[in-house]
């Protein structure tokens, strides 16, 4: 872990010293990015450490989301609890939830497990509109964050530094869970539950505490982002904000500890970045998700630490050029898909039709990336097909340097710790 | 070296900070541009980039052009609050939005919240397509100024239009989504029953978007016997509704609010005609120039909802024009005191702020689906036809007790 | 009457859907184990392919091609997609069928538009079978309960009375076993999820005509269709069936249910006390309609997880 310190150090100096020069949306995005990587990570606890495959936590996400709303509600109106401790209030609630749900969830496993979660979450989903009381109907809860301590918690700075604050704690307190007897319960759980059932230990009750305990980060995470945007909606259950959860993780990397926070940061940071600039970017998303569901299992996150884990075995010069041939490849085949893509959303959409009728059923130019095409010229075809032939080649042409090498290594060294 | 470079950004940062010239008036359109509601967002955000167009035509603000950036909420409010904080930080200064009820529950809120942390820096919140009341009770503020009807304004004229046109009956039937928007419409269409002489026969609240089958719910609307069906649903859920309605032969009228979605006439087929819509604008309602105008500048007629985004940002010309008189820096408080004294003369009637809840006084139009018409829809051979404009006084609601408006200064 | 005697008809026809629909996610996960999250996705695919070709080449050519291209696409999808990720458990399949779930959404919206399209049955179809207490009733519905009946019948045919049924369910059971015998197991799993992603197709061809057909209709269908299968037993076509003519016939019913919590109280003279409480007392089963299925996915996971008819525990 000593060789982790270094990194992490320079990560951590960043996030305390750099935020203040950034302007607001860089703020925004590194408050969602903190909130991302917590929900990812407590939803890891579940997924990769014990195995077990949620397709709802979002009903935890929001139900910490709701109950930290109506704390601050409750300051709001002059109850004297203190602001920076509203977490706490998702953290209950998402223990308690996560504790009943957990409960019935893990009666069962595998499959039917996942779709014990979906349903639990749908449930939350489909009630919550109807619940004007707790939830607040399709318009959701609104309140205001109120001074504390000297602190107005009024700007986004002050936000960001609490969020740090408590994704920080949380992730120390994860972190510190996997070192202990209990976190190697749940890895034992993961890999051979009959084993540790056998060994004396109740299966079930662990795996509804490690439940609740997933369930009371992700309480965190929701209070979190409650706090931030100081409203809450039904819409938090919504099957999509489970989606997301799953797809950080796994591109990421269930298997190691940051895998999660990984992913969070890259999806977080491309939807930041990119969509503004396209309609197609959810579709990106799914195809960066499936390729790295193919080629790379244990995610990104597994991906940089198989590396880092033998760096001394690799022989990097040798490895330096087919690195390159395939880095290019990839990034001349994504430029195909891009362009494509691009193509294909002008072409079909509503204005090109609209501007092909005015043009009297003809074909006429349209722009993309700034440059006019036109449909019929095999130009706009063409070109997609021959980035994405030479990006091929070149990574076929590097895979088996790649293959040959890594198949040295692991002759070499002894078997991964954690198999997929 | 750290503390040189610190010294330089602290330096660079406060140099840029004083105005060189006047800044441009910055408008930002926070907007459904993906997800679910796509096609809607993109024609609030089309109605707004005319308005700005002419403006921008006529020699912009303070001889500057306005400058517009348009963000993506996804349809979501989460995704709505991230572009707001984007927005604050590019310095926009006049936020605009229309497609749903609940972002814009959230974005006046984030305004209110900006505006009372950053006094002297203020947001201002132009609504030009969310219905929900509570924009102009409840969460009323004078940073928000709601350019588009409500569901009492569009009952009122559906009723008013209908009874004297005779195709009322006494038996209405009012079938809504489960939401606050078709909660507004029930309550509207319980709260006419003296005024059109009519009675509620029944009334039925719906899951929003997911109902696939409407069958059992024309079942209902059968058992009652109604002569007219008012319902505020839109998409899918009218969609449906009225398909079914046509499928089991079921002969009733639909008054609806939002029959002019594009997609709805193609895929309901012969079914639609005879049915009423009261909304702020159609094209047969008018003399032409307004839609021989929209069509030169974008391509296309004005539809659906790009007529009230427009004559929103009309509005806002108007008021621009009385302040930059003035000269200065912009100053959103000022946009916003002359904003309530426009009167914006539309195409089809005159549009004016009320002072105590920032709800727009509004003409509001009552069209029928008729054959063969002057302006057809979804290339069939139907359109609308304007039956009645009813007139703003005619058509408002009474402010609600639940708006206490702050007034600044 | 007439309410009981339309609903149930509605419901029927409504469950006969369902059925078209999960039957093929059936037969995928009774076979490999394997819970398709894409299989929504097939059906909306199949629906815009039959309109798509039903623009050009006409409604029944439509109904043809789009099975025919959805089951390619399954098939596809299996041979180069599931085989590979097979090796890293059953996670990265549920995973990866997600993901695929995803980018057919995406894609559909790409190319045909992120709103309705106008896909329309033939006009040789738009007549009313029969007209019940002055209703007509419209003649796809029974069109489409017809294409549902064929369906299960032919694929229980299928599997239980032919050879190739029977390597089938060989392959389902023992698929070492049946390999050992010389059956080329992963073309059989290839087949079986193309054949089931073609149902999809099918279903999405046939209902497409009669609701709408926009990018929405994998989302609001899909989880449906889980609770059929979960209910009705992962992996029993009959238990498929009936679950989805339970659902069918609730969902048509329950839209006229307007008693709540409160009511059921009221008889026990708790029924002021419920008013009060607000919340979930008020609640009518008709509003909250759609969130009676999950409920009742719940409580057949919890109890008894093998469903109506399942056979897999």
């Amino acid at each position: 872990m000593a060789r982790a310190l270094l990194p992490l150090a320079l990560v951590g100096a960043f996030l305390i010293v750099a935020p203040p020069f950034l302007d607001l949306g860089w703020q925004n995005a590194l408050i969602n990015i903190l909130i991302a990587s917590l929900f990812a990570l407590a939803f890891n606890l579940l997924a990769g450490q014990a195995g077990l495959l949620s397709f709802g936590h979002a009903a935890y996400f929001g139900v910490g989301a709701f109950a930290a709303l109506h704390l601050m509600a409750r300051i709001e109106d002059g109850l004297g609890f203190p602001t920076p401790l509203l977490p706490l209030a998702g953290a209950a609630a998402g223990l308690l939830i996560g504790l009943v749900a957990g409960f019935f969830a893990t009666m069962r496993s595998g499959v039917y497990f996942a779709l014990v979660t979906l349903a639990i979450a749908e449930l939350f989903h489909s009630l919550a509109p109807h619940w004007q009381g707790v939830f607040g109907g399709e318009a959701g809860l609104s309140s205001m964050r109120m001074p504390w301590g000297g602190l107005i918690f009024g700007s986004l700075i002050e936000v960001y530094y609490l969020t740090l604050a408590w994704v920080a704690l949380s992730i120390l307190l994860l972190w510190g869970l996997t070192r202990t007897p209990f976190g190697r319960l749940a890895l034992a759980l993961r890999d051979n539950e009959q084993r540790v059932r056998f060994l004396g230990y109740n299966a079930h009750i662990t795996k509804v505490i490690i439940f609740a305990i997933s369930a009371m980060f992700s309480g965190v995470a929701g209070a979190l982002q409650a706090i931030s945007n100081e409203t809450a909606n039904y819409v938090l259950f919504a099957s999509g904000v489970s989606a997301q959860v799953v797809l950080y993780t796994f591109v990421g990397g269930a298997t190691i500890f940051f895998g999660p926070v990984v992913g969070a940061v890259i999806f977080t940071l491309f939807a930041y970045l990119v969509s503004d600039l396209t309609r197609s970017w959810l579709l990106y998303q799914g195809l960066i998700f499936v390729l790295v569901m193919l080629y790379a299992p244990n995610g990104l996150g597994g991906l940089i630490h198989q590396h880092l884990r033998h760096r001394g075995q690799l022989d990097w010069s040798r490895l330096a050029r087919p690195y390159a041939q395939a880095t290019l490849g990839s990034l001349l085949v994504a430029a195909a898909a891009i362009f494509l893509i691009e193509t294909l959303a002008v072409v079909f959409s509503r204005d090109y039709a609209v501007a092909r009728r005015d043009a009297g059923g003809g074909f006429p130019a349209y722009e993309v990336f700034g440059l006019n095409w036109t449909p019929l010229s095999p130009v706009p075809w063409l070109l997609p097909l021959a980035l994405f032939a030479a990006g091929l080649w070149l990574i076929l042409q590097a895979r088996h340097p790649i293959g040959t090498l890594w198949q040295r290594v692991r002759a070499g060294s002894e078997p991964d710790v954690n198999p997929s | 070296m750290r503390h040189i470079s610190l010294i330089a950004l602290v330096v660079a940062g406060s140099l840029s900070a004083a105005p060189l010239a006047a800044k441009p008036l910055k408008i930002g359109i926070i907007e459904s541009l993906s997800g679910a509601q796509t096609s809607t967002g993109r024609m609030f955000a089309n109605g707004v980039h005319y308005g700005i167009d002419r403006i921008n035509a006529a020699g912009g603000v303070n001889g500057e052009p306005v400058e517009v950036v348009e963000y993506d909420n996804a349809g979501g409010p989460t995704e709505a609050a991230d572009k707001f904080r984007q927005a604050q930080a590019d310095g926009i200064n006049i936020i605009i939005q229309g497609a749903s009820s609940a972002i814009a529950g959230q974005l006046t809120e984030d305004v209110r919240k900006h505006n009372i942390r950053n006094p002297g820096n203020e947001m201002m919140y132009i609504n030009v397509g969310a219905e929900a009341m509570e924009l102009t009770g409840e969460k009323c503020h004078f940073y928000h100024f709601r350019y588009t009807s409500t569901a009492p304004m569009r009952v009122n004229a559906l009723i008013s239009t209908m009874k004297e046109q005779g195709t009322l009956g006494t038996r209405v039937y009012s079938i809504n989504q489960n939401y606050s928007w078709g909660q507004d419409m029930q309550a509207a269409t319980a709260a006419d029953t003296a005024m059109g002489d009519y009675e509620v026969v029944g009334e039925v609240l719906h899951d929003v978007n997911k109902i696939q089958d409407f069958a059992p719910f024309v079942a209902k609307i059968k058992a009652a016997n109604p002569d007219t069906v008012i319902t505020g649903n839109w998409s899918n859920d009218l969609l449906l509704l009225m398909k079914a309605a046509g499928d089991a032969g079921l002969k009733v009228r639909f008054a609806t609010a939002f029959l002019d979605q594009p997609g709805n006439i193609a895929n309901a087929g012969e079914t639609a005609l005879g049915h009423y819509i009261a909304n702020a604008y159609d094209n047969s309602a008018a003399d032409g120039s307004f839609a021989d105008d929209y069509k030169a500048a974008e391509g296309h007629l004005p539809t659906f909802v790009e007529p009230q985004a427009a004559f929103a940002v009309g509005a806002l010309q108007e008021a621009l024009a009385k302040v930059s008189s003035e000269g200065g820096d912009v100053n959103v408080t000022k946009i916003a005191e002359a904003l309530e004294d426009t009167t914006y003369e539309s195409p089809v009637g005159p549009i004016s702020v009320r002072k105590e809840d920032h709800q727009t006084i509004r003409p509001v139009v009552v069209s029928k689906v008729v054959k063969n018409a002057k302006y057809p829809a979804d290339d069939t051979d139907m359109g609308f036809q304007m039956v009645k404009v009813v007139p703003g006084e005619e058509a408002i609601y009474p402010v609600q007790s639940s708006c206490e408006m702050k007034r600044p200064g | 009457m007439e309410f009981y005697l339309i609903s149930t008809l509605n419901g029927v026809i409504y469950g006969l859907l369902l059925f078209m629909v999960s039957a093929g996610l059936t037969l995928i996960f009774g076979m490999m184990g394997v819970l398709n999250f894409a299989h929504a996705s097939f059906y909306m695919l199949g629906a815009y392919v039959a309109y798509a070709v039903s623009s050009a080449a006409g409604f029944w050519v439509g109904l043809l091609v789009a099975p025919a291209f959805v089951g390619i696409v399954g098939m596809l999808v299996e041979r180069f997609l599931l085989r590979r990720v097979h090796a890293f458990g059953h996670a990265h399949e549920l995973l990866l069928t997600f993901g695929l779930a995803l980018i057919v959404e995406e894609a559909v919206k790409l190319v045909f538009g992120d709103f309705p399209v106008n896909y329309q049955m033939a006009d040789t179809l738009r007549f009313a079978a029969f007209t019940v207490y002055g209703t007509d009733y419209p003649f796809y519905r029974v069109f489409m309960g017809i294409v549902a009946i064929v369906m299960f019948v032919a694929l229980w045919l299928l599997l239980s009375r032919t050879r190739i049924g029977i390597v089938v369910r060989a392959a389902e059971r023992l698929p070492q076993m049946a390999e050992a015998l010389g059956h080329n197991i992963p073309v059989v799993f290839t087949s079986v999820f193309g054949a089931g992603a073609a149902l999809a197709g099918l279903a999405g061809a046939v209902a497409g005509a009669f609701y709408p057909t926009n990018p929405n209709m994998a989302l609001e269908l899909g989880v449906i269709v889980f609770v059929v299968v979960v209910v009705g037993g992962l992996g029993s076509l009959q238990g498929s069936l009936l679950a989805s003519l339970l659902i069918g016939l609730f969902s048509s019913f329950a839209v006229g249910i307007d008693w709540s919590a409160a009511d059921l109280l009221a008889l026990v003279g708790l029924g002021d006390w419920a008013r009060t409480m607000g919340g979930l007392m008020t609640m009518q089963v008709s509003s909250i309609s759609a969130t009676i299925p999950f409920a009742l996915m719940l409580l057949v996971l919890l109890v008894r997880p093998a469903g109506l008819m399942g056979e897999r525990g």
